[in-house]
């Protein structure tokens, strides 16, 4: 069967086991320490002098940098296989057409051309 | 399997590999596939309450940074660093369970469950204190205080290591807590004020959003805070507060509850190199926990943290 | 579990083991892990509440054969309708397709002994029983009057009915849907034989993979919105009534984010049911199949971009509204390409007019007029005249009714024989299915004059002009109604006292017609290889006709 179907394998018997180690999983576990305390402190400073609203942009930042850190190594997606990759992304992207798709209603009520 | 027991197609090629499978290989991927799947359909469940966030939000920008600023955010920070522990010792179950490391496995399985345990702990403290000081968005779930109750019971319950979240109540001059219906209250206005004067000495600065002035306002367009509108706004953030922690603290006590049948499963020594998928998986969702919880810390308790400087 | 007993009452001569008689008792059918016998015990669940909702449908036709409001009061008519609207949309249309023939299909279309996950499947089910146990439980203490689709601040704030309970049963039945959705999509992933390529696939797995993938993405935000309504009516913050600073039309755009794909769940299995019944049928194959099989993917990724067509007069932003009216505009295309492919299937096929190539046929004249008026509907400007009219009621009946029901009962009767391995009678079945077209049109098509006229949709009473329109509709709903009962007769008549079926009933090349009618447990007695093209009717395809019609001249005699 699986000379048959590109699809039937198994990811762990093509991949070492060892993914990247207790070393590699320390330093996921330090990069994301250090993301929070870094988050809690640049929360607490005004960059509003940059640009209104870049206390968010950092804070969100952050947590999708966190997010990608824990998703391709403590969960192993970087060694899985595309469909894994796909379903994770996939789920991601239909989030943002419904934060889109509802928020183009939201942020063009009352303005512009159609405003009233 | 009982429906197929006189059924002598097929035969246990290997242990753990079920019959609909042709090998282990097929079984590993449909499983992992299938989880995949369903964490995809969590991302969608909750996506739908940080859609309502995203436009609350949006809509009351003011009312929710006020409501933000109220939240503790040393210990939601010390809860997210709590589960990016329990993060680590969950990686580290799956690392053993590779390896076939029984012992290993059961520890890192009971530290994981411990950090749970702890960072529902500290989530249940928070929501105490939300109790203590009524600001449980529904009537009658808050601390009861009549006006004529002795003197000590206006302060609130004080719990040990509580700090900033109280400092209104602190202040010389505030006025005592009195909740006789554990009703919704907001007593914190300074923000909002402050912003609203600013707007009325400068008509074209963007102080507060246009939706803003014409629902903070006592009339549309007056510019003079209707305290009890903006209570309404602010409650609504607590509302989205309690439902988003709520069900990610019932993702965290279904979590513990998989964690318990994972250390039965470990402790017989159960998973090896060939067969640990139900490990993995476990972690799948422990991570998946994790990661919605990066995502609120920020949310729920940091935008909006930089109006401090305001120093009002 | 009647329908069981009298399956194995009526054994034939061949005592071969199948799915049906391997284990009789309770319990080898409720803990069962057997994809067929779940598809069973859902058609059963299905079709009770098909029962239940065409009762309520009949009272609405009874209420309005006058213009007063006589039959119910006010009140209760709302109920009615919105209880028909609730059992058939979640608990009939949803589930009908995908959990009976899709979960009976696809493991025997792609070759494979089960699904993937048949534990999950059985699950599934049981959530499916909870939630309609909880649904139905609410609807006899009292009922719910807010229509199906609970808009807000109504439903959060002042209906005084249940609507907490219902929202709960139907929070909970989401799961099966979320559940079914994932197990097809691993099935199709992992478990196609050998040489089942993907361009192999029927279209009919086609359709359900992207069925599947509008229940794993928009069934859990309808999920998270009905549990906010569910809260919202607990603690009354506020988030949904404007007074309170809270937007209703948050909830239309939560709610419609799932429910318009949801109305491609509806009809997308009925569509893969139809390129199988138009080819096969034909004897001819499917004109353009790759176009077929990716505008089935097409209409689920397009579906997702156009909910907000349903508020173009709820408040929406004019920008949002033209922008989801154009894309309504171009979610049409993947479904005309399906018309455009099936209508060239037909040319020089040889077609036969057996039931299900009828009921085949019906569809594809109806969901032409249901998506026809679909765009009108979605013209911005002529849907202000249309919104929340009998027009809009006719629409999605046409849709709904014409495409999926018609569709379910085609595919039922197609693959009822090697469901069941008992033939039905052709005579009745072809009765039936003009019964059916007959009264569903003149049921629904009034509707649409109707609603173009202005006479507005849930109102039990309405001026006495357009009562003549009525009566038609009425009677149509009469017609419709004894078509529709029919089938369950000579169905459950087939069980007993129908011919056995041959394996091969229609002499086609399908995988699911190469295994024993009933199936096996395991599906198939040697692990099948796939080696031929899909829709070949030609000698390539391994098929030994001339054996099949043996075999069927043997079962008849």
């Amino acid at each position: 069967m699986a000379e048959q179907t590109t699809e039937h394998h198994n990811p762990h018997v093509e991949v070492p086991n060892e993914h990247i180690g207790i070393p590699g999983y320390l330093g996921v576990f330090a990069v994301l320490v250090l993301g929070t305390i870094l988050t809690y402190y640049v929360a607490l400073m005004d960059l509003d002098w940059i640009f209104p609203g870049a206390n968010t942009l950092v804070a969100l930042g952050i947590a999708f940098t966190k997010m990608t850190v824990v998703g391709l190594f403590f969960m192993h997606v970087r060694w899985s296989p595309r469909l894994v990759w796909m379903s994770a992304v996939g789920a991601f992207f239909w989030l943002t057409i419904m934060f889109a798709y509802t928020m183009q209603d939201y942020l063009t009520r009352g303005t512009g051309f159609f405003g009233h | 399997m009982s429906a197929h027991s006189h059924s002598d197609k097929f035969v246990y090629h290997e242990p753990g590999l079920q019959h609909q499978f042709d090998d282990m290989g097929q079984q590993e991927e449909s499983v992992s596939l299938g989880m995949w799947l369903f964490l995809a359909q969590e991302i969608m469940f909750f996506g739908g309450l940080f859609t309502a966030y995203l436009v609350m939000r949006s809509k009351y920008p003011l009312a929710f940074a006020s409501g933000s600023n109220h939240l503790d955010a040393f210990l939601g920070g010390a809860n997210t660093l709590v589960l990016i522990v329990s993060s680590l010792t969950m990686a580290l179950t799956v690392y053993y369970a590779q390896k076939g490391n029984r012992n290993m496995q059961v520890g890192l399985i009971v530290l994981t469950m411990l950090f749970g345990l702890t960072f529902l702990g500290i989530k249940a403290y928070e929501y105490t204190d939300k109790y203590n000081h009524g600001l449980v968005p529904m009537a009658g779930l808050n601390r009861r205080v009549k006006a004529d109750s002795p003197a000590s019971e206006h302060v609130g319950l004080v719990l040990p290591g509580e700090t900033a979240v109280s400092a209104s109540e602190a202040k010389p001059g505030a006025e005592p807590y009195v909740n006789p219906h554990g009703e919704f209250q907001w007593r914190e206005y300074e923000l909002v004020q402050h912003m609203m004067d600013k707007q009325r000495a400068e008509p074209n600065g963007h102080y507060l959003t246009l939706n803003e002035q014409l629902t903070y306002s006592t009339s549309p367009g007056s510019l003079v805070l209707d305290k009890d509108k903006f209570r309404d706004k602010v409650r609504i953030f607590f509302y989205i507060y309690f439902v988003m922690t709520g069900l990610h603290a019932l993702h965290m006590i279904i979590g513990l509850g998989i964690m318990t049948w994972l250390l039965w499963m470990a402790f017989k020594g159960t998973f090896n190199a060939e067969y640990f998928s139900p490990v993995e998986m476990s972690g799948l969702y422990w991570h998946f926990v994790d990661i919605v919880w990066i995502f609120l810390f920020p949310l729920l308790y940091l935008l909006g943290r930089h109006y401090e400087h305001l120093g009002l | 579990m009647e329908t069981v007993g009298a399956i194995e009452a009526g054994s034939y001569g061949t005592a071969k083991l199948n799915y049906l008689n391997n284990g009789s008792t309770l319990k080898s059918w409720l803990l069962t892990k057997d994809h067929k016998r779940i598809a069973i015990m859902y058609l059963i669940s299905v079709s009770a509440f098909f029962l239940m909702g065409g009762l309520y449908a009949a009272a609405i036709r009874l209420e309005l054969l006058t213009p007063a409001s006589d039959l119910f009061e006010t009140g209760t008519y709302n109920k009615v309708f919105t209880q028909h609207g609730i059992l058939m949309v979640f608990f009939f249309l949803i589930p009908s397709i995908p959990a009976v023939l899709g979960n009976f299909l696809i493991p025997i279309m792609i070759g494979a002994k089960d699904l993937a996950l048949p534990r999950i499947n059985l699950l599934s089910l049981y959530i499916y029983w909870v939630g309609g146990a909880i649904t139905l439980w609410a609807l006899m203490q009292g009922g719910v009057d807010t229509g199906w689709t609970f808009y807000t601040p109504y439903s959060t704030t002042f209906s005084n009915t249940y609507v907490l309970a219902v929202g709960v049963g139907i929070f909970i039945n989401g799961f099966s849907s979320i559940l079914t959705g994932v197990n097809f999509l691993v099935t199709i992933h992992t478990m196609r034989a050998p040489g089942m390529t993907w361009f192999r696939l029927p279209l009919f797995v086609w359709s359900h993979y992207a069925v599947s993938l509008i229940f794993v993405l928009g069934t859990p935000v309808v999920a998270i919105t009905l549990l906010l309504v569910a809260i919202e009516r607990v603690a009354h913050v506020g988030i949904f009534d404007p007074a309170l600073g809270g937007d209703p039309i948050l909830f239309q755009h939560m709610f419609w984010f799932y429910s318009h794909p949801a109305v491609y769940i509806m009809v997308l299995p009925g569509m893969g049911i139809v390129s199988e019944l138009l080819a096969n049928f034909a004897r001819k194959r499917i004109f353009g199949y790759e176009f077929v099989a990716f505008s089935s993917i097409g209409i689920a990724v397009f579906g997702f971009l156009v909910w907000g067509h349903h508020m173009f007069v709820s408040g929406q932003s004019m920008y949002a509204s033209l922008v989801f009216s154009f894309l309504t505009m171009v979610v049409a295309i993947p479904s005309a390409i399906k018309m455009f492919n099936w209508t060239a299937t037909l040319y020089q096929g040889s077609i036969s007019f057996d039931t299900p190539m009828l009921y085949g046929l019906a569809f594809m004249g109806l969901f032409l007029i249901g998506g026809f008026t679909g765009l009108y509907l979605g013209a911005l400007g002529l849907d202000v005249h249309l919104t929340d009219t009998y027009f809009v009621i006719g629409h999605f009946h046409y849709v709904m009714v014409g495409g999926q029901v018609i569709a379910y009962l085609g595919g039922l009767h197609y693959w009822w024989p090697k469901m069941t391995g008992k033939m039905y009678s052709e005579f009745w079945g072809r009765v039936a299915a003009m019964l059916i077209f007959v009264g569903f049109n003149l049921t629904f098509f009034p509707q649409l004059i109707l609603g173009y006229l202005g006479m507005p949709r849930r109102y039990a009473a309405y001026p006495p002009e357009f009562q003549v329109l009525n009566i038609f509709s009425t009677a149509g709903a009469s017609v419709l109604g004894v078509g529709l009962t029919m089938p369950l007769f000579y169905f459950l008549h087939s069980l007993v006292k129908g011919k056995p079926a041959p394996d091969n009933p229609w002499l086609l090349p399908g995988l699911e017609w190469r295994t024993s009618s009933p199936p096996p447990t395991e599906n198939f007695d040697t692990p099948p290889v796939v080696t031929w093209e899909i829709y070949d009717f030609g000698d390539e395809s391994g098929l030994d006709l001339e054996a099949a019609k043996r075999e069927a001249a043997t079962v008849n005699a």
